[in-house]
């Protein structure tokens, strides 16, 4: 086999493993916190004390039992949750869809820009473009995204002044209007843009920074100089030369990042009243709804893994140091 | 939206909205008043009540709504297993539910029970529901699938939900209490507070319920906009561990052994200063508290004649007669001469909670005792409840118009259960446990003469008010906002002429404004919200689809902050 092969094979053992413990130790993990889901649940109703028994008894098998239970398939469509009494895993995947929309479109978005204002940035070191851009990308980067989310909300969703209020202050779609129609995808397009740029402008922040960083590092090499002795133009010296060796570290960002689609963006969720996962997870906690936190955090993990082997797989790609 | 699946009491908004029940608890005093049945009757031996259903009523597809329904509903509850968990409260003495004709249901009980006119049981319909087992119906959404409305019998039909987001209704044209006004209405979930004034504001919403203080301020004076602080049902308190125990009477947990004494909780009442928490914590919108039934159930609310007010003196003196006497540095010594000290604790998830902790703490200091503030989540907090392991914590509840509820949370059998060497918490998270008012419990319990049990309520608020298992530390009220430019004819409950101040305007006991309310003028006909590009005005697109006339949208808060402990209807986010 080829080092590359095996190289990919280790990747992507090493993340099964990881998963494999993910799986064992999140069924421990929440059954160590406190609480009576069906105490909690039932509180406030008249519900008969015998019918309260009854559902707890269902809810408390035998440690053992649940783990087997658990363990035999994490993905089973019958593991219902104690609260919504719906199987956790179509409670996730109504609202997983909406996370990945404004989390993706975020990091698509931010990566191509940011990378860009990094790149021009560091080439252009020390004029006016590189001391504006990291003045107000080191200003984002401190931001936080609840502030900058209720900053935008308050100018561009109500309106301040002349500006006038055009953006939805909340929600993914207007209610009547069919998602699977040219209004519909316009009318998603709409709500998506404050929460998207929210996140946008906290990545990107980010990624130019280190963009930034990493090729003003490269820019002394000789090899930059040998390029340029070649006789090539400044263009294709940051091109073919530069950028190629100064990116390893925003793809590193990126693909972290990317881990964290599914779980990353729960307080601008909050604050743009995203149908997404945050708040389905914010819910999970009260109770605790064990099944459904499983489910939830199985999900994260399993982001976090794949997004890491991406990231593994693409070095190698990208950088013939790493295959060897 | 299935009535047997519904944890929050948003979620029980839509279920009245949807379904009848056989009567309603009237607008303006809660007195029981006709719904779906006309009249009604109990035997003279109090063994069956007769309830006279109205003829012609049908349901949404054209199907007509009979007593057979309705028997069928109760019929469901009563031999239902999962059905139970809603409604088997309601139907604890009922054994059977008939209908001999199509006008007729006849509800056998096994003994006297006055909770009869307030059912709260929804009357469904049979030719749908049949269809689905005991065990299908625990993960039934009964949500509409490709555009057909569920079938219901309520002022308005379920349309469309969309979960996280929002929840579309229409006019129910066959409704027996006529057509409603408006033609749509459409609930939105925000999870946000300041987004919900934000989205009245620019008209995006038409009302806003649920606002916190500081939000429902900034919006006061705004053209167009009404803002109203209802009178409302809901007290908060500070429980004392009364002797933590399971219902049988076995001692659990660690309380502090002073709170066991009558003269030291009356102390901790005198100790705290209520004017000053509903000024601060509440920002004035609320009334100091007394007792466990709010003063807006006008009827059933007991007004201490001699109550706890803010007096250290006294409560120093109390303190003192219950042998914990002033130390040289200012503290008070428990009995081993250390100094007196308790554990409090306040709820993570509560703003208002975390600054009670903290102003009593203040208070109660001033007395000379030493408190540890403790700030745990509600999980938590309903755990070291059940175990006895506290000393006080602060936490409150929401109380139906029907007082058992709330009643059997002082009772002893609500205390901790133990089952397989877990112990599980009660209802009553202060372990009150007092024979009489047991007595009086079960007497209340099977009285279905109006006043007479009302009189005995009265004596059982006058037991724990004396007894002071909680200092309670007053009634808030809800904060509602409308566009008044947009709708009028909203309707209170209770009304201010009952109750002195007006309850809320929606989220009633009942549908009283939404079959009430109109469009305001014929301006109302611009949806005011959508100025955005590629249609997607958010009420403007609701507008054109039903013609000139305005959708009703109502904001409902940030649902994430109130969980537990709602009456009847039990809490927040609708799932």
């Amino acid at each position: 086999m080829s080092p590359g092969g095996r190289y990919a094979l280790r990747s992507i053992g090493s993340g099964l493993g990881t998963l494999l413990f993910v799986v064992v130790f999140n069924f421990f993990l929440f059954r160590m916190l406190p609480g009576d889901p069906i105490g909690l649940y039932t509180r406030g109703r008249n519900v008969p004390p015998e019918q309260i028994a009854k559902l707890r008894a269902e809810l408390d098998k035998p440690i053992l039992e649940q783990f087997l239970t658990y363990i035999s398939n994490p993905f089973s469509t019958t593991i219902n949750s104690a609260r919504f009494n719906q199987p956790v895993w179509s409670l996730i995947w109504d609202r997983v869809g909406a996370t990945l929309l404004l989390v993706g479109t975020a990091i698509v978005l931010a990566s191509l820009i940011g990378t860009w204002i990094g790149i021009r940035a560091a080439w252009k070191r020390g004029q006016r473009f590189d001391r504006m851009s990291t003045a107000v990308t080191l200003t984002l980067y401190a931001m936080p995204e609840f502030w900058l989310g209720m900053i935008l909300l308050i100018t561009f969703a109500v309106g301040v002044g002349f500006i006038p209020g055009m953006f939805p202050i909340g929600g993914i779609i207007s209610p009547g209007v069919e998602a699977a129609s040219v209004e519909g995808v316009l009318n998603i397009a709409w709500h998506m843009v404050l929460p998207v740029t929210t996140l946008m402008l906290v990545y990107l922040a980010e990624y130019a920074l280190v963009m930034r960083a990493s090729l003003i590092d490269e820019m002394g090499q000789d090899y930059l100089t040998v390029a340029r002795a070649k006789g090539l133009m400044d263009k294709q010296v940051r091109r073919r030369h530069a950028v190629p060796n100064a990116i390893l570290p925003t793809i590193t960002l990126i693909f972290l990042n990317l881990g964290f689609v599914v779980s990353g963006a729960i307080t601008v969720e909050t604050v743009f009243s995203w149908p997404g996962l945050g708040l389905l997870s914010y819910d999970a906690l009260r109770g605790p709804d064990i099944a459904l936190l499983q489910a939830i955090f199985l999900l994260f993990s399993i982001g976090v893994i794949v997004a890491n082997i991406i990231a593994d797989l693409l070095y190698a790609v990208l950088d013939p140091r790493v295959r060897a | 939206m299935n009535p047997f699946t519904g944890i929050v009491s948003t979620a029980y908004e839509m279920y009245q909205i949807m379904y009848p029940t056989l009567t309603d608890y009237a607008a303006d005093d809660f007195s029981a008043v006709p719904a779906l049945a006309e009249s009604w009757e109990e035997s003279p031996d109090k063994t069956t009540w007769t309830f006279k259903i109205r003829s012609g009523v049908k349901w949404s597809d054209g199907t007509p709504l009979t007593a057979k329904d309705a028997a069928y509903s109760f019929t469901r509850v009563i031999e239902g297993d999962y059905e139970q968990t809603n409604y088997g409260g309601y139907v604890a003495n009922i054994t059977k539910a008939e209908a001999p004709d199509d006008t007729t249901l006849v509800l056998t009980v096994s003994k006297p029970t006055p909770i009869m006119l307030h059912l709260a049981v929804y009357i469904l319909p049979e030719h749908i529901w049949s269809k689905i087992d005991g065990k299908e119906v625990r993960s039934y959404t009964n949500e509409p699938e490709g555009g057909e409305p569920i079938v219901g019998a309520g002022p308005y039909v379920l349309v469309e939900r969309k979960k996280g987001q929002f929840i579309r209704f229409k006019a129910n044209p066959d409704y027996y209490g006529g057509k409603p006004a408006v033609d749509e209405l459409t609930f939105r979930i925000y999870t946000n507070a300041d987004a919900v004034a934000q989205a009245l504001q620019k008209g995006e919403i038409d009302f806003a319920d649920e606002m916190q203080a500081n939000v429902f301020n900034a919006i006061q004076g705004k053209e167009g906009i009404t803002t109203l602080n209802a009178a409302y049902y809901g007290f908060n308190e500070i429980g004392f561990n009364y002797g933590a125990a399971l219902a049988d009477g076995t001692e659990i947990g660690d309380g502090h052994p002073a709170l066991k004494d009558r003269r030291v909780r009356q102390a901790l009442n005198h100790g705290i200063d209520r004017e000053a928490l509903v000024r601060t914590v509440l920002a004035g919108y609320g009334t100091p508290g007394s007792t466990i039934i709010p003063p807006l159930y006008t009827d059933l609310h007991l007004e201490p004649a001699s109550p706890f007010g803010y007096d250290p003196v006294r409560a120093g003196e109390l303190l003192d007669e219950a042998g914990y006497p002033l130390g040289e540095d200012g503290k008070r010594l428990d009995k081993d001469g250390t100094p007196l000290t308790f554990r409090l604790l306040g709820r993570q998830e509560s703003q208002s909670s975390k600054q009670t902790v903290q102003f009593v703490k203040g208070w109660y200091e001033d007395l000379g005792l030493t408190i540890d503030v403790k700030i745990v989540s509600e999980d938590t907090l309903i755990e070291l409840n059940g175990e006895g392991r506290f000393d006080m914590f602060e936490w409150g509840w929401v109380v139906e118009p029907d007082p058992d509820y709330q009643l059997s949370t002082f009772t002893c059998a609500q205390r901790s259960s133990k089952e397989d060497g877990t112990i599980y918490a009660g209802l009553s998270d202060s372990h009150f446990c007092n024979e009489e008012y047991d007595a009086l419990y079960a007497q209340q319990a099977t009285e279905t003469d109006v006043a007479k049990r009302r009189e005995i309520v009265k004596q059982m608020q006058q037991i724990v008010y004396d007894e002071a298992p909680y200092a309670i530390t007053f009634y808030y009220d809800l904060l509602q906002a409308y566009r008044s430019d947009r709708f009028t004819g909203f309707v209170n409950q209770p009304s201010a002429d009952v109750a002195g101040r007006g309850g809320p305007l929606l989220f009633q006991f009942g549908t009283w404004s939404y079959e009430a309310i109109q469009p305001a003028g014929a301006e109302a006909t611009d949806g005011g919200g959508g100025t955005g590009g590629g249609g997607t005005g958010d009420s403007g697109t609701n507008v054109a689809l039903i013609g000139g006339l305005a959708a009703l949208v109502a904001g409902i808060g940030v649902l994430v902050a109130l969980l537990v402990r709602r009456g009847r209807s039990s809490d927040e986010d609708v799932e």
